[in-house]
């Protein structure tokens, strides 16, 4: 998805092409910029205001009306935020487990991706029919039984049960993104080579294939990680006790316990910490936010 | 040489077969099962899970607040869609256009993506506290309203409609909007240009563009999105779960949220699983639908 940029010079002065414009169309043009204007605003206020509660001082935030633009900016949410809830506990738990399971389900998703792509054998389009009902289908609908599980494998609460979940969960992304990836970026002479010179099919794969697709493969751990960092239903859950909560299930309780607005700037503080780590990632993949994308359909 | 191809296949798909099956399909049939045989926590140890046949399902639906709770399903899921679409279509060929600072724009557009339902609920609770709300100090200084509007709490309503609805609404689209401008944005490049040169020649104005050649254009694309649109509001649950928990006097309250205080507050799994039952079968009708018509595009 390349942008056909067209050159500056070849367009029409702006005031001139305005002049140009028909009735009908100049109002559409006012109408649909005024729209615009008032979504970014929409889109934007949330977010402007997290931040700047998350560095106001404890007097400022309680004033009223509310103060817009702070006159003073403080790093002390940040402090109180850790000393109401252990904040950066929940994120090195999240960190935790969010990598271990994009790790556990990227490599796994590589291997089906990879004969699902490539591959015609009885049975495959079956299986991709069950991965893309699974990766469509809510996650309310397995909750229950996923959750007895877990609690008979003992593993309620612990950090192998959670990760076990968000294997299994992230898992029909990954095939599906990983699978889109294969068709388009790695040539199947790649492999034909491979195979003529007497690789067999798991070193063809190995030695060819994966290396070639690295940057692909890591856009999709990426992903993954993203979802189980984002998760709150099955962490709430699997793992609501003490200090092992991850930082998403430590907010929503914040949150339901009040939040009360004596402590709101460290909450909202709690809420930029547990942001960025996703924004930061954001950098790396947005060229592959596509591919992410239509991973949930078979092709575009 | 066949066998031995056929072998490898089987062999590199496995553990994401077992893994999809074990977590994804048996557990999706075992709740669905569930919703067929009576599972209290409570009477569990002494009476087992008897077959009770349609049981819970005739019990859920004979419970007025279940009712409410699927109608405002269906509202929440319908809303939030249209809004979704509509502005994504909007957002998505302002951004399409070509203009200095286009990309930052996109950048901008794109934050909520990257805000987890979690963080998103937390963020608009306190932008819609009503007491220290910035929109209702807003509408007062334009003098819009009189009285504070109380976004999550007021339980007045027209018909179907209420205010803590259309904000947790509100919150769900500003948190899916991204993903949609996006789709429709890479949907939007590959429509050729020479199609919007012909309907120049012809004189068409803006918004004949837009409806002669970029709406037909997109609808494979369009179809697609509002399917997983339909499908995630169906089953949506952060949201409503943290920022009211269903309330006021259920007015937000949705399916899946409905399933979750039955199986986790109420202990009765059996409820629970006929709520999410009712998800299953809604969502699964689209889904199949859905795969038919993708997969014979693979086949």
């Amino acid at each position: 998805m390349t942008l056909a940029i067209p050159t500056p010079a070849a367009r029409p002065g702006f005031l001139q092409r305005l002049g140009a414009m028909s009735k009908a169309d100049l109002a559409t043009r006012i109408l649909v910029v005024a729209v615009t204007v008032a979504l970014l605003f929409y889109i934007l206020l949330p977010v402007y205001w997290m931040l700047k509660s998350s560095f106001q001082p404890n007097t400022e935030i309680r004033v009223l009306p509310p103060v817009w633009f702070p006159q003073e900016w403080t790093l002390q949410p940040y402090v109180n935020a850790n000393r109401l809830i252990p904040m950066w506990r929940y994120v090195a738990n999240s960190l935790f487990v969010s990598v271990t399971a994009a790790g556990i389900a990227t490599i796994i998703a590589c291997s089906a991706a990879y004969v699902l792509a490539r591959f015609r054998f009885p049975g495959a389009t079956f299986i991709l029919g069950l991965i893309l009902l699974t990766n469509l289908i809510p996650a309310i609908t397995r909750v229950f039984p996923i959750y007895f599980f877990i609690q008979n494998m003992g593993l309620l609460n612990s950090y192998v049960g959670l990760i076990f979940a968000y294997v299994g969960f992230s898992l029909p992304f990954a095939v599906l993104m990983l699978r889109g990836y294969f068709e388009t970026a790695a040539p199947p002479e790649l492999e034909e080579a491979a195979l003529i010179d007497g690789c067999g099919y798991f070193e063809a794969f190995w030695r060819v294939i994966l290396p070639v697709c690295l940057p692909g493969i890591a856009a999709v751990a990426i992903f993954t990680f993203l979802n189980a960092w984002n998760d709150f239903l099955w962490a709430s859950l699997l793992l609501n006790q003490g200090e092992m909560k991850t930082i998403q299930v430590g907010i929503g309780d914040f949150a339901q316990e009040g939040g009360g607005v004596q402590y709101v700037n460290a909450f909202m503080a709690a809420c930029v910490v547990a942001t960025i780590p996703a924004l930061v990632v954001f950098v790396f993949v947005q060229r592959w936010l596509v591919g992410g994308l239509t991973a949930g359909s078979v092709k575009t | 040489m066949t066998r031995q191809k056929y072998f490898f296949c089987y062999a590199m798909i496995a553990p994401a077969l077992i893994l999809t099956a074990v977590l994804g399909i048996y557990p999706m049939l075992n709740s669905l099962w569930m919703s067929f045989v009576e599972f209290d926590l409570l009477r569990v140890a002494s009476f087992g899970t008897p077959f009770v046949g349609l049981d819970n399902y005739v019990a859920v639906f004979s419970d007025p607040r279940f009712v409410q709770t699927l109608l405002n399903t269906i509202l929440f899921t319908v809303l939030a869609v249209t809004a979704t679409l509509v502005f994504g279509l909007l957002l998505s060929q302002i951004l399409n256009g070509t203009y200095p600072g286009r990309t930052a724009l996109r950048m901008l557009v794109c934050v909520p993506w990257f805000v987890p339902p979690a963080v998103a609920s937390a963020i608009w609770m306190w932008l819609l506290n009503t007491d220290r709300s910035p929109i209702n100090f807003l509408l007062h200084d334009l003098g819009l309203i009189t009285s504070d509007i109380r976004f999550l709490t007021d339980s007045a309503t027209w018909g179907p409609f209420s205010i803590p609805m259309m904000s947790i609404t509100a919150v769900r689209v500003w948190n899916g909007l991204p993903f949609a401008v996006i789709f429709l944005l890479a949907a939007l490049q590959s429509i050729p240009r020479s199609l919007y040169e012909a309907a120049e020649v012809d004189g068409a104005s803006l918004w004949q563009k837009f409806w002669y050649v970029t709406l037909p254009s997109l609808r494979p694309v369009l179809a697609i999105l509002l399917t997983l649109l339909v499908i995630g509001g169906l089953g949506s649950f952060e949201i409503n779960y943290i920022m009211t928990g269903g309330g006021p006097q259920n007015l937000t309250n949705i399916m899946a949220v409905y399933s979750y205080q039955q199986a986790f507050s109420f202990y009765r799994f059996d409820l629970a699983s006929a709520a999410s039952g009712i998800i299953f079968i809604m969502t699964g009708f689209i889904s199949v639908f859905y795969l038919r018509s993708q997969l014979k595009k693979v086949a």
